[in-house]
Formats: structure tokens, C-alpha cells, sequence
């Protein structure tokens, strides 16, 4: 889902580091209220956003094809408000040394990855809101999270392909296109949602804090 | 990375290589953008001119570029697949259900050549400057330090958590886990667990260490520096060029 | 089978650099136990892992329990035990992980619980058997992996540094046990050279990319000249010194 130098118009790319630079604002904010000393955090989410770099380059089959993952939802799921920030730093690193991404594009790709990791965020806090502990309904959240944040991640990336790239089509070939676009995507979101549900079902058991980590 | 590969003596010597970082990231990184600006086709051929003199001024063989854009390249395969058939109306050429289109021709060329100008630079631009450097820059340039802090630590843990991942997939191959199927999704759904487990932990043990030594305590200051003549014409002649090309592509 | 390992003229060199192990030569018997000795970065590892079919060797040949190596191909009558338990753990708790590599073989649930049940009294986990193996010790964690190996049955049985992190109990244990197992062939790295000397029958040493000795475990690592010429120490119950002091 990263979209490339070189295809996208450059106000498109222009508006995309300003709304990435607001997130980040946002993003910020929110680690202060979360964190007397915003730096004691800066270890975990490092590690973890390593963590998920690596991880992203595992391959799922889904026979005759493989994916890769995107674990955008689970990085929401765990990492809270330094989500944003890990993606961001995450992308700028596979630009910087796979040339992987684009760096134009830079910050288009942090919010078609970064905005849906919030959304997962906060669709998975509502376990607090109802306190929920047992693995069922937080299976159930974790899943709605990550498949609505690779739904939402793929909706937006089908937009901007057709409106903001060279090609040219009428408005009933644009929605045919969107339309396409995001429901190639829809099994790598099932695919997702269930990924991340299991690894929040492990997590639950194995170590709950991890889930917890925004709540200090 | 960066350190490794790239910054043989020929880069870390050359023009680009002795350009303090705090004004190349700013000055590349406006010459990036305006190349993003270009529309006009006759803007294309000085645009490529501009972008292989700068890749000429990092030192760097061009065999380096070549091994850097395959990875990227099989993007631009997928839309020279796609977009001349797709996009536009005017068919020039017509093969059963398939149709050479003009603009999709355009577009394509447009793409490729904009965006093999701006990873010629980039990498030239990343190539010359270490991971330190580049971070002190970002943050001249007004990246928050949190932001940095995060970067300088995902860098150097990266490569080890690569390297855990590799050896937790080895031994479960050991034990004859093939990712073949659907149902690997579990297992693999364990190691990446696994994986975060391990990571946090690690990083209880890091952020213990490194309080010991006094991390967040105090924020560092930025290295001071006096930038030479050089610093500031290379850093002109950046925005000029960059200012060249979004004048051209509106002029024109 | 008379042969567990057979290893002829085996090289490897990682690309571009100078071979970490040069024409090595080397039969383990069925049901040996043979201690792989050698300072740091002398290539056991990177031996181990020819062995278990994990990394291609640039040329030579590798026979395990008969067969030619396949590099890439599941063979469970071959069980590594990583050093690094971390790298081997990876199930929520310690039955689904000792149940992984049953699994894996295609055995039928039956089967598996049966093997479960089996492994864990050998190795004297029964009573962590639903705790997740993160959370244990690590001389907890080293048997978990251990059992996970064991379940699978192995003929051949590889360590990687098997007691870097346990205490002296769990070392103790982990002796016992291994001494204890029959009909296996075990092939163990270690530093420990007091775990090698009570664990091992045979001894290898390897260091700058040969093996350097192959024989009796007293006799090489008693042999003052010939250890410190390989960056390694007489282990104090071979040593006179140590005797002397004793007395």
C-alpha cells in the first residue's frame, strides 16, 4: 500500500506531509498526557516499532498468492498514541535504506498507514470502556480493528491512485476502479483481522501488560 | 545501511559527501519536491540532466544506483503494464480488446522519468550522510526530538530484531513448520507474539541501562557548527534549481 | 544404522569470505555422545546448522542417520536445541509448544497428548505444562525446550551451549538427564567443558576452521599444551594444579 515517488501530483504530496506534520502534533500530545517523561517511552515503542518492521516482511499464503502483512491495526492495537510516530520513523527508515516507499511520498504513506492505526487504536479501547478482559471480545475487537484499519487504509490509497495520479478516466470508471482497488484488498483485510486477532489472544495470555501498555 | 555500504571513501570525499548535512537535507529535499511539481514534458529532459549531475556529485558508482532501483522498479513494470492501456482516450493503436493509449503513454513516461530523477537523488542524498548526521538535520530542520530519539533506537534495533525473527522461523522449520498453507496463519500469528514478548522485555532491560546512565535526564543540545562558503552556495544553487523548476512548470 | 553422522570433505564459506569450516571429516556413531569444543566464532554453530540442512555447504558431502542431507526439508529424527531458548519458544504455553512439532509430523491428537504426557515426565515439567513458557526461568524454558525436541523423537540430538544460562541445579538436572537417555546420538557445543567431560564419551575440537582433535575427553582436555594452543583451559578436574591445591 505505499505509494511510490514520482506518481503522485505534487500537491497531493505537499498535503500529505502537512497532515502527517498534525498527526504527529496530535500524536505528541497525546504521549504527553500519557507520560510524565515522554523519553521513558521511547524504548519500548523503538523496539516494538523494530519489532513490526521485521515482522511486516513475514509472508502470508493465501494459496496461489502470498501477502505481506500490514499490521497497521496491530501496531494501533499496542502501540497507542506513539503509533503514528513509529510508522512515520518506520517508513522514513525503509526509505532511507531499501528506498522502499518513496520519499516524496512520505507523508502520504505514514496516514495511509498511520490514521488507520489510530482508528485501531481507539475501536480497541473500548475494552476499557466496557471492561473487557476475557479473550473472546478482545479477540472480537482486535479483529474489527485491524480489518477496519486495512479497509480504511485501502479505501484511501484506491482514492488517491485514481484522483491524484495520471490517469486520466471518466467518474464511472473512477468508482469502478475505487471499487476494485479496495476490494482486492478485502481478503488481506479478513487475513489481518484475523492475524492480529490471534496475536492479541496470545498477548492476553502470555502478557497482558503489552495490551495495556497506553493506560500508565 | 548507510554506514556500511554506501560511504566509501569516494562518497564520504565527494562534493555531496563534504556538504554539512543540516543544509543538503533542506536543499535536496526542495529539489526532491520540486521535481514532483513537474507536469510538462518538455521539462523532463533538464529534469533528468539536473538529477544524474547530482548523482555524478556523490561519488557514488552507478552500478550503487542500479542495485537500489531494482527493488522499487518492479512498481514502475506494474505500471507500464497497466497505464498505457488504461488510461485516456486517444487509441493509437488498437489490438483486439486492447487499446495504446496516448495519455497512458504520457502519464507512464511522466512517471518514470520523475520518478527515477527523484531516487537517483534521494540516494545520493542518503548515501553521503550517516544515520547521526541525517538525525541532527531532520531535527535542524524541525523534527521533534522524540522523533529522532525514535529513529536513532529503531535503527539499532532493526537489524537484531531481523535477526531474532530469522532464528525463531529457522527453529520452527526445525521442527517441520512449512508456511505453505492458510493454516500456518496460527503459528505465524505465534511468532510474531513471540517476537513483541521478547521486544519488550529487551526494552525493559534497555531503558533500565540507559536510565543508569542517565537518559532523560537532560535533552541534548544540537552540535554547534559554522558552516563554510561552500555550505551556502551549494545550498543556493539548490533552491534556485528548485525554485527553476515549479517557475518553469507554472510559466510554461 | 551403524553411523548417525557422516561428514566428508565438508567446506563452507559464507560469500565472499574465507571458509569458516575447510574440509572436514568426521563419522559420529549411532548412540555416541560427542562434545564439540572450541573458542568463539571456531564455526560450531555453523557446523550445526550444515547438519540440520538449515545453511548449504560450498561442497562436500553430509550423511545424517544414512540419508543425504536435503537442505530445506523437514527430517524430525534430526532435533536441534537452539541456544538461545527464546528463539524456540514461541507457543502460549508449554503443552501447545511441546505439541508443535508432533504436530508438524502429522500425528493424530491421540498421538500427541500421549507424547506430551511422555516428554514432560521425562523432563520433569508436568506441572508447568499450562504456563506460558515466557514467563518461566530460564533453566525452566531450557528443559521446555528440550521437550519439545524430545517429543519428536529424535535419533540424533544437537546443543547449542545447552547450560549457558542454567544454575547449578538445573545444570544438574539437564546431566542426569542426558545421561539417562539411551538409543539417542548426541552432539553438544559447549564452553562448559566440565558438563562436556561428564556428559560426553568423545570429545571434537575445532578451531580455525579444522578439527584440531578427536578422542577421548580426558585425554585432549587434559592436555595442557594442546588446549591453550586452541584458546581453551584444562578444566580444573584435569588440572594437576587444581589437585595439588585440593589436597
Amino acid at each position: 500500500m505505499h505509494i511510490p515517488d514520482g506518481i503522485i501530483s505534487a500537491s497531493a504530496a505537499v498535503s500529505g506531509y502537512a497532515a502527517t506534520g498534525g498527526l504527529t502534533w496530535l500524536s505528541l500530545r497525546g504521549i504527553r498526557k500519557q507520560y510524565v517523561n515522554p523519553r521513558t517511552g521511547i524504548p519500548r515503542a523503538a523496539l516494538l516499532t523494530a519489532a513490526f518492521f521485521a515482522a511486516s516482511l513475514i509472508h502470508i499464503p493465501i494459496p496461489p498468492v502470498s501477502v505481506h502483512l500490514v499490521l497497521s491495526g496491530l501496531m494501533g492495537v499496542i502501540l497507542g498514541w506513539f503509533a503514528f510516530p513509529a510508522i512515520l520513523v518506520g517508513l522514513l527508515l525503509q526509505a532511507v535504506m531499501f528506498q522502499h516507499g518513496g520519499l516524496t511520498t512520505l507523508g502520504i504513506n505514514a496516514c495511509l498507514m498511520g490514521l488507520p492505526a489510530l482508528l485501531a487504536y481507539f475501536i480497541f479501547r473500548l475494552r476499557y470502556v466496557f471492561g473487557w478482559e476475557k479473550p473472546l471480545p478482545n479477540a472480537v475487537l482486535a479483529f474489527l480493528a485491524a480489518f477496519l484499519a486495512v479497509a480504511f487504509g485501502a479505501l484511501m490509497a484506491a482514492l488517491l491512485i485514481v484522483h491524484a495520479t495520471p490517469a486520466y478516466m471518466d467518474a464511472a470508471a473512477e468508482r469502478t476502479a475505487v471499487m476494485a482497488l479496495s476490494l482486492a484488498y478485502l481478503p488481506v483485510a479478513l487475513i489481518e483481522g484475523i492475524f492480529t486477532a490471534m496475536v492479541v489472544i496470545f498477548l492476553l495470555k502470555v502478557q497482558p501488560d503489552l495490551l495495556e501498555g497506553d493506560r500508565r | 545501511m548507510i554506514a556500511e555500504a554506501a560511504l566509501s571513501s569516494e562518497a564520504t570525499g565527494s562534493l555531496l559527501g563534504r556538504w554539512e548535512a543540516r543544509f543538503k537535507l533542506p536543499g535536496l529535499l526542495m529539489l526532491i519536491f520540486s521535481f514532483a511539481f513537474v507536469r510538462d514534458l518538455r521539462l523532463l529532459l533538464p529534469l533528468l540532466i539536473c538529477a544524474a549531475l547530482i548523482y555524478r556529485f556523490s561519488g557514488l558508482p552507478l552500478g550503487y544506483l542500479f542495485s537500489r532501483l531494482r527493488l522499487p522498479g518492479f512498481f514502475l513494470l506494474a505500471m507500464a503494464v497497466i497505464l498505457p492501456f488504461w488510461s485516456g482516450q486517444t487509441e493509437l493503436w488498437r489490438f483486439g480488446p486492447l487499446a495504446l493509449r496516448l495519455e497512458g503513454l504520457i502519464g507512464l513516461l511522466l512517471i518514470t522519468a520523475k520518478f527515477t530523477a527523484i531516487l537517483s537523488v534521494a540516494v545520493a542524498l542518503f548515501a553521503t550522510t550517516p544515520l547521526s548526521q541525517l538525525t541532527i538535520a531532520l531535527r535542524t530542520i524541525g523534527m521533534p526530538w522524540l522523533l529522532t530519539d525514535l529513529l536513532l533506537f529503531t535503527h539499532r534495533y532493526l537489524f537484531q530484531l531481523a535477526g531474532d525473527l530469522r532464528r525463531m522461523r529457522t527453529a520452527a522449520r526445525l521442527r517441520g513448520f512449512l508456511a505453505n498453507s492458510l493454516s500456518s496463519l496460527k503459528p505465524l500469528a505465534y511468532i510474531t507474539g513471540s517476537m513483541l514478548v521478547r521486544s519488550h522485555d529487551q526494552a525493559e532491560r534497555v531503558f533500565q541501562a540507559m536510565t543508569l546512565r542517565g537518559y532523560g535526564n537532560t535533552s541534548l543540545p544540537l552540535p554547534v557548527f559554522r558552516p563554510a562558503l561552500s555550505d551556502y552556495l551549494l545550498l543556493g544553487a539548490a533552491m534556485l534549481l528548485a525554485a527553476g523548476f515549479i517557475l518553469a512548470q507554472y510559466m510554461l | 544404522m551403524t553411523d548417525a553422522l557422516n561428514i566428508s570433505d565438508l567446506t563452507f564459506a559464507y560469500p565472499g569470505q574465507s571458509p569458516v569450516l575447510e574440509e572436514i571429516n568426521c563419522t559420529i556413531k549411532a548412540g555416541e555422545k560427542v562434545g564439540l569444543i572450541g573458542p568463539n566464532g571456531a564455526g560450531k554453530t555453523t557446523l550445526f546448522l550444515l547438519i540440520t540442512g538449515i545453511i548449504k555447504p560450498s561442497s562436500g558431502q553430509l550423511i545424517v542417520l544414512d540419508q543425504p542431507v536435503k537442505p530445506g526439508t523437514f527430517n524430525p529424527a534430526v532435533g536441534m536445541i537452539f541456544q538461545h531458548t527464546a528463539d524456540q519458544l514461541i507457543s502460549p504455553s508449554v503443552r501447545e509448544d511441546i505439541a508443535f512439532g508432533p504436530q508438524n509430523m502429522g500425528l493424530n491428537q491421540e498421538d500427541i497428548r500421549a507424547r506430551i504426557k511422555e516428554t514432560a515426565e521425562l523432563t520433569g515439567i508436568t506441572s508447568l505444562l499450562d504456563r506460558p513458557p515466557h514467563q518461566l526461568s530460564a533453566g525452566e524454558q531450557r528443559l521446555v525446550a528440550l521437550s519439545g525436541i524430545l517429543a519428536m523423537w529424535p535419533l540424533l540430538l544437537i546443543m547449542d551451549e545447552p547450560t549457558s544460562d542454567l544454575d547449578i541445579r538445573y545444570r544438574r538436572r539437564l546431566i542426569k538427564l542426558l545421561a539417562n537417555m539411551t538409543g539417542k546420538t548426541l552432539f553438544v557445543a559447549s564452553h562448559d567443558l566440565e558438563f562436556v567431560l561428564e556428559t560426553c564419551s568423545r570429545v571434537l575440537l575445532l578451531e580455525g576452521s579444522h578439527i584440531q582433535a578427536d578422542g577421548d575427553p580426558a585425554a585432549i582436555m587434559g592436555s595442557e599444551n594442546l588446549m591453550e594452543k586452541h584458546g581453551l583451559e584444562v578444566p580444573h578436574s584435569l588440572s594437576a594444579t587444581w589437585h595439588r591445591h585440593k589436597k
